[in-house]
């Protein structure tokens, strides 16, 4: 198993390189974590704000020992915001599952192999879709889809059409190459 | 159910606050049922988006270590 706290003195010490790191791992465990806060709260607004968190108070944090230690409590931050979030919306009742504090944490690396392909059939994307998504990555969040669609010229509705384009052509051509993909990508 | 809506709160793209949590306008426009969709595709786009950045980052953790640099 990986351990992501071998970055945590580094982290401590305020190197963002190192947080950069660890984020890499521990972003998965964190969003996996809010599954079933998905129809009530944004995961994607939870998951930033808990991640800029960790950073903030990272200085404070004082390790149990175990492995995993940072992203066990990026988990707790998160969970503890979307529970916020539920109370402070009323969306629905907060459930016992909750406020549940053991969430089992499995941090991993990405695949080299996998990720050779991924670039490859990135790279056989027609020239529109691949504008698409070149612009999201690009963007990595800063601008929202309307300021990219504008960007390049094309019409919001296009700019979305291209991107979903880009995600099925990418996961039939990872399909092709005997790839397990995520079925939400097809 | 719009997919364009969901493919648009499926990205990373959050309205900047430096106080509070800031949902994704389309989010509101969604009912349960798309705002899991956009979770799970979320979560389905971040691993490739990783693997297609030169650190390995998707751009949920950008978006992370810009607000850290601003």
């Amino acid at each position: 198993m990986i351990d992501l706290d071998v970055h945590l003195a580094a982290i401590v010490a305020g190197d963002a390189e190192a947080f950069a790191r660890w984020l890499a791992g521990a972003e998965m465990p964190v969003r996996l974590s809010l599954a079933s806060f998905a129809a009530v709260v944004d995961v994607e607004a939870v998951v930033q704000e808990a991640l800029l968190r960790v950073w903030q108070v990272a200085p404070r944090f004082v390790p149990d020992g175990a492995p995993n230690g940072l992203v066990r409590f990026g988990v707790r931050i998160a969970r503890n915001l979307a529970v916020s979030e539920l109370r402070r919306t009323k969306t629905r009742p907060v459930e016992p599952a909750d406020l549940e504090d053991h969430y089992e944490v499995r941090a991993s690396e990405p695949d080299p192999m996998l990720r050779r392909a991924i670039v490859e059939c990135r790279d056989k994307l027609p020239a529109k879709p691949r504008e698409a998504l070149d612009a999201r990555l690009r963007s990595a969040g800063a601008d929202d889809d309307h300021t990219l669609a504008e960007a390049l010229g094309m019409r919001i509705n296009t700019f979305l059409k291209n991107f979903a384009r880009a995600r099925k052509l990418l996961a039939e051509c990872l399909g092709k190459r005997g790839i397990a993909v995520d079925q939400e990508l097809a | 159910m719009n997919d364009d809506l969901i493919e648009e709160v499926a990205g990373a793209y959050r309205p900047r606050s430096t106080d509070e949590l800031r949902y994704h306008p389309a989010w509101h426009d969604l009912d349960a049922k798309g705002r899991t969709r956009a979770y799970e595709r979320a979560r389905a786009l971040r691993p490739l988006e990783a693997a297609l950045d030169p650190d390995g980052l998707s751009t949920t953790a950008r978006a992370v270590l810009a607000r850290i640099r601003r």
